[in-house]
């Protein structure tokens, strides 16, 4: 069912979210390594990821996934980190030395529970190659 | 298929010095400004998740693949986490080994913090 909003509100279906952009070199990758233990080689040592499916080191997964938090949490007043929802598919490798565009936009606005909730589709990009792809489920507020 | 991992729960503590070192790799600075004052990001599972794959023992040059994440409650900075992950499917698709585990982090009063899905395509065994 959907759930009634406001025709300027930015749940609306449709609407875009503001675009999250983040430069990832080695020194971040590396600190993101450092944050959370992952010391895969494909992502921290140049050496090996030459051997590697990429050819060069890339970012983790989970880092672009930290950003597409945060462009939820921001657009949504935090309601991601309440009760948010996400299902991703990382689709291409971040390199390092490029930049990552964050985006969503409005799929549907829905009730649930007797509470509104949206479907936010994700995706992320690098230039003009995809890096990730989804969607996400979180409340809408008032 | 069924594995358990690890056998007994991890526990994973959500400290302050944890949270600023995942804002402050995330670049989230406006977050780490906050100061000690500030809530845990949900999307702290992005790094306790890497204990639970770490505990699972694949060789290195794994990649991850897909993710599915359910945040149950808000975090709080100070909160242990226990966490498990079972594999529930493996697949090979264009040559490539993947291994799909469900993840499940607790508080300490056994409620659910988050729920989920990995899917990881398997690095090769040295």
């Amino acid at each position: 069912m959907s759930a009634h909003v406001a025709p300027d509100s930015p749940t609306n279906a449709g609407r875009a979210l503001p675009t999250l952009r983040r430069h990832v070199d080695q020194a971040s990758i590396d600190a993101y390594a450092e944050a959370s233990g992952d010391f895969n080689p494909i992502h921290v040592d140049p050496e090996y990821a030459k051997s590697g499916p990429f050819g060069r080191t890339i970012a983790h997964g989970l880092m672009t996934l930290a950003f597409v938090a945060q462009l939820l949490n921001t657009w949504s007043d935090d309601r991601f980190d309440e009760e948010g929802e996400i299902d991703i598919a990382f689709v291409g490798p971040l390199f390092a030395g490029e930049t990552v565009e964050v985006g969503g936009e409005v799929e549907e606005a829905f009730e649930r529970d007797g509470a509104s909730w949206v479907r936010v589709k994700l995706l992320a990009t690098a230039g003009e190659r995809r890096i990730l792809a989804g969607i996400a489920v979180l409340p809408a507020g008032s | 298929m069924g594995d358990v991992f690890p056998p007994q729960p991890l526990t994973f503590a959500v400290t302050s010095d944890v949270v600023d070192r995942f804002y402050r790799a995330t670049g989230d600075d406006d977050a780490v400004r906050k100061g000690p004052s500030r809530k845990a990001p949900s999307m702290i599972a992005s790094i306790y998740l890497v204990d639970l794959l770490m505990a699972r023992g694949s060789p290195p040059g794994g990649i991850h693949a897909k993710q599915s994440i359910r945040f149950h409650r808000s975090l709080a900075v100070g909160e242990d986490l226990s966490l498990q992950a079972t594999v529930v499917d493996k697949y090979v698709r264009k040559q490539r080994p993947y291994v799909v585990s469900e993840f499940e982090a607790r508080g300490k009063d056994g409620c659910l913090v988050s729920s989920g899905r990995i899917t990881s395509i398997w690095g090769r065994d040295q």
